[in-house]
């Protein structure tokens, strides 16, 4: 049949009949104007409170509290979105059934995909309205946080393309159900599933992959480590006022390889839970500020911002386990080098004047790859799910029907 | 159009058979509604009439069986059998928030007709259906009987050569059954094929052409439904004198028996004979104050499928 045929022409009539009937009722303009002013407060509150939090700095640079400000509100209009997105398509197809509207618009020349599809992109255009009355905040916190147009851009298209997601699942389930509860029911504990849950299991199912693992050590050989901190305490019982003068000079020259077992979660068997979840795909997804570029972790460190906090936990945690390590090194701290790596995670040793010192790590520093994104894959998966879930909304609004759902009436 | 087959243009169906779960609701039901006439479907509650619409709509699969609606098989041309059909369920649905002509249009494009031209069908259809001054309001204004009329509207608005109208008179007034009764003899008289359910048996006695019985999801044969206007039945008269109306009868040698009352009922083939035998006795002056049928063809067909169902 022509179940999966498209016209323009088709597809407009569709998506104009489904926009009227949605703009014209008297709770959209309520709804929106309470979005407005529910998004405006947050706003407000996130960037008052954080300057009050980081006193003076304020939103003096991007490592003040500009970032977080500007996270914090995109993750809630994320939230949100997901939140109102179920409200658009999850009665879609089962109310219209039950108000005695969709049989009549199936019999026309209209076909099942055309229907759907209408459906969708009008819930989708519904809910991206949502989405830009909440721009301006989104502006606001933009300018504070030092924060690019191109991270504002790229934030708002994947949130649009997971609010999408979520209308496509929501149509399916109010194809699949006949009841409008049930069908909002299961579109919510879809969207918990992949935002809440994922999460959840992820970090519950932590211990079981406890495991002992031996890691490579460079570093001092354990009878000339002892002996050196014995020499050390004594220092201390004999000077116990002392400015740590006399200290013994750690013998670095000694470092060798040795082996130690610790036990360690492998996080790298359960990281893939996180890579479909909308926050972390936004997050990872956000484009990061020019000084984060070079060092993800530094930059994490130093800044508060929270996009890329769960981009590098969730990197770190792909990565699983260091399994070499670098001790030695720390001895130098003791002798009152600067410690600090290069780019490339070569160790970087300076005196307290700045002067550079030779070391030969034969440990490189870890560094985490901030150029192997995530958030493609997450962002593939839910595109997967949405069409599924919408192709199972086209067959099941396909005619004529062969054998009718349990519950279903035709007209 | 090139696609139209104009030898078999109304409804043809072989054997349908539909079932849902272990209700065979349709069970073997064929017939032929020719065009240019109005086809009655009766037949007691459940006994198929709505599942039997919803085939022939094109919305339901048959089991076994074929139908072809509009010269198009119903299997194999669902699109442009669907493209001829005008539906109207018996219930009929309107969005909220839409007019009544932005409903219509909207109908009429999803039916591929373009926007202006959907805009006109769509004033033009809620003019025929005595509906121009509710075309700027909701629909949700509208009582049954006028959301009955807009559902037939609705039906047209792609101009179908076949209709299937399940109990499009129900919750009309009087007035509104016979302006239901004009539109569908106009439908007819233009050439369409017009299949009409309905429990109001009075409402399609006066205008079918042709009846289709259904008891139990199959088709019944009844000499009714095969030629309909020519079964003698019995017709009531009475006259101002009832004794010059009796002499009247005697002397133009047809056979009368006295009813209830001062009337007399008397055997006729057809309305022919009955405005004849009209005619005649005013003409012999006899002062005629009553002439109708004694009951309906349907209705007595309709009591016959009653005994059946027991």
């Amino acid at each position: 049949m022509n179940t999966w045929s498209l016209s323009w022409h088709g597809l407009r009539t569709v998506v104009s009949l489904e926009l009227r009937q949605r703009i014209r009722s008297p709770r959209w303009m309520v709804a929106l104007a309470a979005w407005f002013v529910l998004i405006g407060g947050i706003t407000g509150l996130v960037i008052y409170s954080m300057s009050y939090l980081y006193g003076d700095r304020g939103y003096a640079s991007e490592y003040s509290a500009g970032p977080l400000a500007f996270g914090i509100i995109t993750m809630f209009v994320l939230g949100m979105g997901l939140m109102i997105a179920p409200a658009f398509t999850s009665t879609s197809i089962n109310g219209d059934r039950s108000s005695g509207t969709l049989a009549t618009l199936q019999a026309t020349r209209l076909s099942a995909f055309e229907i759907a599809a209408g459906k969708l992109i009008a819930a989708w255009l519904a809910a991206a309205v949502f989405l830009v009355v909440a721009l301006p905040f989104i502006v606001w916190t933009m300018v504070l946080g030092w924060i690019s147009i191109w991270q504002v851009a790229v934030c708002f298209a994947v949130v649009f393309a997971l609010v999408a997601v979520v209308c496509a699942i929501g149509l399916g389930w109010s194809a699949l159900i006949q009841r409008t509860a049930g069908a909002t029911v299961m579109t919510y504990l879809s969207v918990v599933l992949l935002s809440i849950i994922s999460p959840m299991v992820m970090v519950l199912s932590m211990p079981f992959t406890l495991e002992e693992t031996t890691y490579k050590v460079w570093g001092l050989p354990e009878s000339v480590s002892n002996a050196y901190y014995d020499e050390v305490n004594r220092y201390w019982e004999q000077h116990p006022d002392g400015d740590g003068s006399g200290l013994p000079a750690p013998p670095v020259g000694e470092c060798t390889w040795t082996e130690q077992r610790y036990e360690n979660y492998r996080t790298d068997r359960l990281w893939w839970l996180l890579v479909p979840n909308p926050f972390v795909i936004v997050a990872d997804a956000a484009p990061l500020p020019d000084v984060a570029r070079d060092r993800l972790d530094t930059y994490v460190n130093m800044s508060s911002d929270p996009l890329a906090g769960i981009r590098l936990g969730v990197r770190s945690m792909a990565i699983g386990p260091e399994l070499v390590r670098d001790d030695c090194i720390w001895l130098y701290n003791e002798l009152g080098y600067n410690v600090d790596w290069n780019e490339d995670g070569t160790p970087n040793l300076t005196t307290q004047n700045g002067t550079p010192v030779p070391y030969d790590s034969p440990v490189p520093q870890r560094t985490v790859d901030a150029g192997s994104p995530v958030w493609p894959w997450g962002l593939g998966v839910n595109l997967a799910i949405g069409v599924v879930f919408f192709w199972v909304a086209v067959r099941r609004l396909a005619i004529p029907y062969g054998v009718l759902p349990r519950g279903v009436r035709v007209a | 159009m090139s696609e139209t087959h104009p030898e078999s243009p109304g409804i043809e169906a072989d054997g349908l058979k539909r079932a849902f779960g272990d209700v065979r609701a349709v069970d073997g039901v064929s017939f032929v509604a020719p065009a240019g006439a109005v086809t009655a479907l009766i037949g007691p509650n459940g006994s198929g009439k709505t599942t039997l619409l919803l085939l022939l709509a094109g919305l339901l699969k048959p089991d076994a069986g074929r139908a072809a609606v509009g010269g198009f098989d119903l299997a194999t041309h669902n699109l442009q059998a669907r493209s001829r059909v005008g539906w109207m369920p018996d219930v009929f649905g309107t969005w909220d928030s839409l007019t009544c002509v932005e409903i219509l249009a909207t109908f009429a494009r999803a039916y591929g007709i373009a926007k202006p031209e959907a805009e006109r069908r769509a004033l033009e259809l809620l003019h025929k259906v005595y509906l121009d001054e509710f075309a700027p309001r909701p629909a949700r204004v509208l009582s049954r009987g006028q959301k009955q009329r807009l559902g037939l509207a609705r039906a047209l608005v792609h101009d179908p050569s076949v209709l299937l109208l399940d109990e499009p008179a129900s919750g009309l007034d009087p007035r509104s059954r016979i302006e239901l009764r004009e539109v569908l003899r106009d439908l007819a008289a233009q050439g369409k094929t017009v299949l009409v359910s309905s429990h109001v048996l009075s409402e399609l006695e006066e205008v079918y052409d042709h009846a289709v019985f259904l008891s139990q999801g199959r088709t019944v044969e009844l000499a009714t439904a095969a030629q309909p206007a020519s079964m003698s039945r019995g017709w009531r008269l009475d006259a101002i004198d009832p004794v010059a109306l009796r002499t009247f009868l005697d002397d133009a040698d047809i056979p009368w028996q006295p009813g209830a009352g001062g009337e007399v009922v008397v055997q006729l083939a057809s309305y022919e004979s009955a405005a004849e035998l009209l005619h005649a006795a005013v003409a012999a002056g006899v002062l005629v104050h009553t002439v109708a049928p004694l009951s309906g063809r349907l209705e007595e067909a309709y009591l016959s499928l009653d005994q059946e169902r027991v």
